[in-house]
């Protein structure tokens, strides 16, 4: 079932860069607002009614095809996994202002069907044609990692022969809790079997490879020494030899869990403030690759208990 | 390859609180949707199949910082009488995963919270935690995942819990779906036009749509060699076969071919290594919409033969309602049910059977006579995936 998966194709769009290593690691100072155009990166018709998520994973994936040269498979083995937590917070927040003080009447045709949060990422499977699968996967920050991990096992089973997967979030309303780290912007990465590229000349960013797991809030007090064991051991499921140098990126926030993972990972561990949903994990993983010095594990956790490991390995040099 | 049996069952629903509850009412196959009592619902359809009062279940509230809605504590009655009904204990908690699949989450939390005023926090409460709260109440600290795919989401979350199993990174899997009352989500459907002015009532002649249903439908999914290790109580069925696929094209509408729920339907039976006159029993999608029904007539016809008198279809949203992301685990611990019992409950009666839908819906109690039963679950997006248990000790 395990299959060795690589990176062939980045795709990014954040308010600050759209270049993988900047937009991870350089500074985040937003153009002027509107930054995202869905005219001028998607096209003048057929996208003006999309959510602003539904657009940003458009353009990511477009970027992320174009950058792994289009793998050519038939329709029925293409397969797509998209993690998001707050893409519909938006428009659920609209669509109830008006069923509250208008009635659903007052509702427009054109984004009530955005009521199911799936939908974010499906305009991506018509535009592209991907009938193998399209799962979308929501849990609390791990949950763009955990379309790596989800996908990249589907493809391990033959459900497809390679995977789109990445992550979406547009921000929370002002004012809601949160809003001030709420997110905004898309990653895609277009993952294939490391045979597969290597027959189509392709190097690739690197391996890639994700496993998630749970920690309960009540437990994170004194669960640092378990926590170490058990990222250790992922890791090594992974793929990383036992006493290899690797740097490691945790993206955390201020909950006990959080804290858990940070005093297991040690003072060695960079870590970046996480935004409100799932798109940073997935950001700095696509930064990793992006950069090709590693391996770099990439560490999140949400105060809700949800954990993710990703390991992102160099392609080997030949 | 370990093979992944279901070995514990929980259930709430339109129909009450517990299997038992469940089967009773599937046998009595009568139901009733009511106006939810929602005082900001504007809309000209507010109904649905709604848990009953006394089968809602009143905590927990929080886990921590987590607040709970009602999706959650669906959820979590339903995975606590699943884990006593296999009698699970003393198993490692990182070998213990949970996979929930919903389409809202507790998203009439986050309704209340709009018109009630919400709790002092500075931290974003995710909508999306309902297998987060699974996952504390239990203590499992395997992977933990909460999987989206609107009417589809718990058939892709039970695929996903068994895959966790076959590749040996979880021994057990606390699996299924839940779904609670959201005011956007039946605001939405009114405003498609997708909703029946009487009652769910697929395959009939006069269906206008769909009704939505509360519920939680959750499993014990266990490797084979963990359960015999164990020495595990029962088990009621194998989840033998699963098929994926994605239309690719409407957001909302199914492909009127069914060219590809028909791959996911005969992958899945592929899988389980059964062919279409071992099936014993279908519980479709069958929403009561006018496209869902008729394609997925006419695939079963071309895939199992299921002409009328060969095979039932158990058309369980006629009891429930279309319960969103739960609807696949509840379609599941029915079929579980069936193969156990070795019965198909008597379909609701229609008014008229729609002549285009050409599927076998006894109105009595039929004797299961094949050693499978299908499920389906299509979604949104083009969603598809087809489910296969096979009985047990086959």
């Amino acid at each position: 079932m395990s299959t060795d998966l690589m990176v062939s194709g980045i795709g990014v769009v954040t308010p600050w860069s759209d270049r993988a290593g900047e937009a991870a690691h350089g500074p985040r100072e937003a153009g002027p607002e509107p930054w995202f155009d869905h005219r001028e990166r998607l096209g003048p018709r057929g996208y003006k009614y999309l959510p602003s998520a539904t657009q940003y994973l458009l353009a990511a994936t477009r970027q992320a095809l174009a950058d792994a040269g289009e793998p050519e498979q038939q329709e029925e083995r293409r397969g797509a996994a998209v993690g998001t937590n707050s893409a519909a917070v938006a428009v659920h927040t609209a669509i109830d202002a008006t069923v509250v003080a208008e009635g659903a009447r007052m509702l427009n045709p054109a984004t009530a069907p955005y009521f199911s949060i799936n939908l974010f990422g499906s305009r991506l499977a018509t535009e592209h044609a991907l009938k193998g699968f399209n799962l979308t996967l929501t849990s609390p920050r791990v949950a763009g990692l955990e379309a790596i991990e989800a996908g990249s096992r589907a493809v391990g089973l033959g459900r497809a022969s390679w995977l789109l997967a990445g992550a979406t979030e547009e921000a929370l309303p002002e004012g809601d809790p949160g809003a001030r780290t709420s997110e905004r912007g898309a990653v895609a990465l277009v993952l294939e079997p490391a045979d597969r590229l290597r027959a189509r000349g392709v190097r690739g960013y690197g391996h890639c490879a994700a496993r998630s797991l749970f920690l309960p809030p009540r437990a994170a007090a004194g669960a640092a020494d378990r926590l170490r064991g058990r990222i250790a051991a992922l890791l090594t499921e992974l793929g990383l030899p036992e006493g290899r140098p690797h740097r490691t990126v945790a993206v955390v926030d201020d909950s006990p869990v959080a804290a858990a993972v940070s005093a297991a990972l040690g003072t060695g561990a960079t870590r970046v403030e996480a935004g409100a949903g799932s798109l940073e994990p997935v950001l700095q993983v696509a930064g990793a690759l992006a950069e090709g010095e590693g391996p770099v594990a990439v560490v999140t956790a949400a105060g809700e208990g949800n954990l993710a490991v990703v390991l992102a390995t160099p392609p080997e040099r030949t | 390859m370990n093979d992944v049996l279901i070995t514990g069952v929980g259930v709430v629903s339109h129909l009450g609180t517990g299997v038992d509850a469940f089967w009773e009412g599937l046998t009595a196959a009568r139901s009733t949707p009511t106006t939810v009592p929602d005082p900001y619902a504007q809309m000209k359809l507010p109904l649905m199949y709604a848990v009953p009062g006394d089968a809602v279940p009143t905590g927990p509230e929080r886990y921590g910082d987590l607040r709970l809605g009602l999706g959650s504590r669906l959820a979590i009655e339903a995975a606590r009488q699943a884990v006593a009904d296999a009698g699970l204990s003393d198993v490692p908690p990182h070998r213990v995963a949970v996979v929930i699949g919903t389409g809202m989450g507790d998203s009439g939390l986050h309704e209340q919270w709009r018109t009630d005023g919400r709790p002092e926090s500075d931290r974003w409460s995710p909508v999306f935690s309902v297998a987060s709260a699974v996952g504390s109440w239990f203590g499992a600290e395997g992977a933990n995942s909460s999987v989206s795919n609107a009417c589809a989401a718990s058939g892709f979350g039970l695929s996903l819990a068994a895959d966790l199993i076959r590749s040996g990174e979880a021994d057990v899997v606390v699996a299924g779906g839940a779904e609670a009352y959201s005011r956007v989500a039946l605001a939405c459907f009114n405003r498609l036009s997708a909703i029946d002015p009487e009652r769910c009532r697929p395959f009939d002649r006069h269906r206008k749509g769909t009704l939505f249903g509360e519920g939680a439908g959750m499993v014990v999914l266990e490797s084979a060699v963990h359960a015999r290790t164990r020495q595990a109580r029962r088990v009621y069925a194998q989840l033998a076969g699963v098929g994926w696929s994605c239309d690719a094209y409407h957001a909302t509408a199914p492909e009127p071919t069914g060219t590809q729920i028909t791959r996911a339907m005969r992958e899945a039976l592929a899988a389980a290594g059964a062919t279409p006159d071992q099936v014993g029993c279908v519980v479709p999608h069958g929403t009561g919409t006018e496209l869902n029904d008729l394609v997925e007539s006419q695939v079963l016809g071309e895939v199992l033969g299921a002409t009328p008198d060969r095979l039932p279809v158990y058309s369980l949203k006629a009891l429930l309602g279309h319960t969103g992301g739960a609807a696949a685990a509840l379609a599941l611990v029915a079929a579980v049910q069936i193969l156990y019992r070795r019965t198909v409950p008597p379909n609701m009666a229609l008014g008229e059977q729609d002549p285009e839908c050409k599927v076998f819906l006894p109105t009595a109690a039929t004797p299961l006579t094949g050693r499978y039963a299908l499920v389906n679950a299509y979604a949104f997006g083009g969603n598809n995936v087809s489910l296969v248990l096979k009985e047990a000790g086959v």
